[in-house]
């Protein structure tokens, strides 16, 4: 997860903290930095949807999938994560508002001292449950739009899910949550980019999420509307001109890159020539703290049934199960020989990964896109979109002219 | 297959259960290990596949480059038992009212 308004803006945002150990910049409250070396967990908590959209990474299903751990269960895997001294708790799914037991695990969750987010569609969220989320100890909600409602409609697999997922805003806006958007670029939505910020930043909504397509679940059978290379790097571009643009107006909203850590290496290009180079050697040094890409090591996954994955976009592999073992045991246990090295995965990564430049900040981006391409968990990412000037592979020291 | 979580007590009945489904409806098969013929088999987590050739595939794309030796199992044929009485599963056939949500868990969805 890349700030691309902390790095090119300079926004403290709340959670900064976790994700570049800037907690002594920021005003706002941060998370301790103790719990800095646990990861964050997203707990996908049922596999149950109202909706079916195309780029699942979970497969959820419109009905309710058997061994769903039960309340009492997920609270004392919540107590686990605790003791483990992980930050965060995401509750996900599926659709996590389908658990008519959410409030009380948010609540559990939060009591035991993790910090409880969420992330939703956006359809369920009503402003009772909202507020029952508020009181719960909530204390942040994601909603996920992917474009203007025609657009967005016809990728989750319902008519009308637009406007619901609006009212879910409002409702979780009005209970005092602090909420954002998740959006997910594809060639279908790329478009509507700024025409969904622009609606929801009218209605207050500060915080935007673009995902880059990983290939786990559905989004494994529609690479064929991933982006191009090219229009990849457009739509980075692009997030960050118009990060640039509201600020410059004052409106500080947060804007975030997630799932692509090539981006990283692309915000120190963009900031060596729109900002100079003081401030990409900043943008560097913070990206350099913040480690690359998470898997297997800062974010973390487990499922509805207790399946303990490296991500939550890899679901096809599980390194064990809570039902089996403490999660604390399975995320230490490096004689797994996969998960061991993807801690140490510079000394593996191949390919155009093996010997880019900037490796430290993007550590080869995703390893399931890899997988899933190149049947190679040490492969290139297929999603990358540097130049060869950029990695640094032709002798330049630097890209010679601006490749956009 | 049966495999203890802890070898700390010999003593212990192993009787708490924790053979839950696994994985997606996709079948999931255990995976375990030997890197070099002097190695133990390990256990090394477990793949979703529908058949055993396609989870060998994903085996040896996991872990072609380091293992020599791969065993799958499937895990609906497993048999685990914990020791220590922790194991979280145990706890699905409790009676116990905690364990039930507040309401009937469909009604979420339709909310």
């Amino acid at each position: 997860m890349i700030s691309v308004s902390k790095l090119l803006c300079d926004l403290g945002a709340e959670g900064d903290g976790l994700r570049y150990d800037a907690a002594d910049e920021s005003e706002k409250a941060q998370i301790r930095e103790r719990k800095q070396r646990r990861p964050v967990v997203v707990w996908n908590c049922t596999k149950q949807c109202n909706l079916y959209c195309q780029h699942c990474y979970a497969a959820a299903e419109t009905e309710p999938a058997p061994g769903e751990m039960t309340t009492a269960e997920g609270k004392r895997f919540l107590d686990d994560l605790a003791n483990y001294g992980a930050p965060v708790v995401l509750f996900s799914g599926g659709e996590p508002l389908a658990r008519s037991d959410l409030v009380e695990l948010v609540a559990h969750a939060s009591e035991a001292g993790l910090r409880p987010v969420l992330s939703t569609n956006g359809t369920l969220l009503t402003a009772e449950r909202a507020a029952d989320l508020r009181e719960a100890g909530l204390q942040y909600v994601g909603i996920s739009v992917d474009g203007m409602p025609e657009r967005n409609d016809a990728f989750r697999g319902a008519e009308g899910a637009f406007d619901r997922a609006l009212e879910g805003i409002e409702a979780s806006q009005a209970a005092g949550l602090k909420t954002g958007l998740r959006y997910t670029i594809t060639e279908a939505n790329a478009d509507d980019l700024e025409d969904v910020v622009a609606l929801l930043a009218d209605r207050g909504v500060d915080r935007f999420c673009f995902y880059h397509l990983d290939y786990g679940g559905r989004g494994a059978d529609i690479q064929d509307v991933d982006l191009t290379p090219a229009d990849r790097r457009d739509a980075v571009r692009r997030v960050c001109e118009m990060t640039r643009e509201y600020h410059d107006r004052g409106h500080e909203i947060e804007t975030l890159l997630v799932g692509n850590y090539a981006d990283a290496a692309y915000l120190v290009e963009y900031a060596r020539r729109e900002l100079g180079p003081e401030q990409a050697e900043q943008v560097l040094s913070y990206l350099e703290t913040n480690g690359g890409d998470p898997t297997g090591e800062r974010v973390a996954d487990v499922d509805y049934q207790g399946n303990v994955h490296l991500t939550q976009f890899w679901q096809g592999y599980a390194l064990g199960n809570v039902r089996d073992r403490p999660f604390g045991a399975i995320w230490e246990d490096e004689s797994n020989p996969l998960l061991s090295a993807l801690r140490e995965r510079e000394e593996h990564l191949r390919g155009r990964c093996g010997d880019c430049r900037y490796q430290s900040v993007c550590r080869g981006a995703s390893r399931l896109r890899a997988l899933a391409t190149g049947s190679d968990p040490f492969g290139p990412d297929p999603q990358c979109y540097l130049t060869p000037e950029e990695r640094g592979v032709d002798g330049a020291d630097r890209p010679a002219t601006p490749a956009d | 297959m049966t495999e203890a979580s802890s070898g700390q007590a010999a003593d212990r009945e192993f009787e708490t259960r924790v053979d839950d489904p696994r994985g997606d409806r996709t079948r999931a098969w255990e995976l375990f290990l030997r890197e070099s013929p002097e190695d133990p088999l390990r256990h090394a987590g477990s793949v979703s596949a529908p058949t055993a050739e396609i989870a060998r595939e994903q085996a040896a794309q996991l872990f072609g480059w380091t293992a020599g030796t791969v065993w799958l199992c499937p895990a609906d044929e497993a048999r685990r038992f914990a020791a220590d009485g922790v194991a979280l599963s145990d706890r699905a056939d409790s009676t116990d009212p905690a364990d039930q949500p507040e309401a009937d868990r469909n009604g979420g969805a339709e909310s």
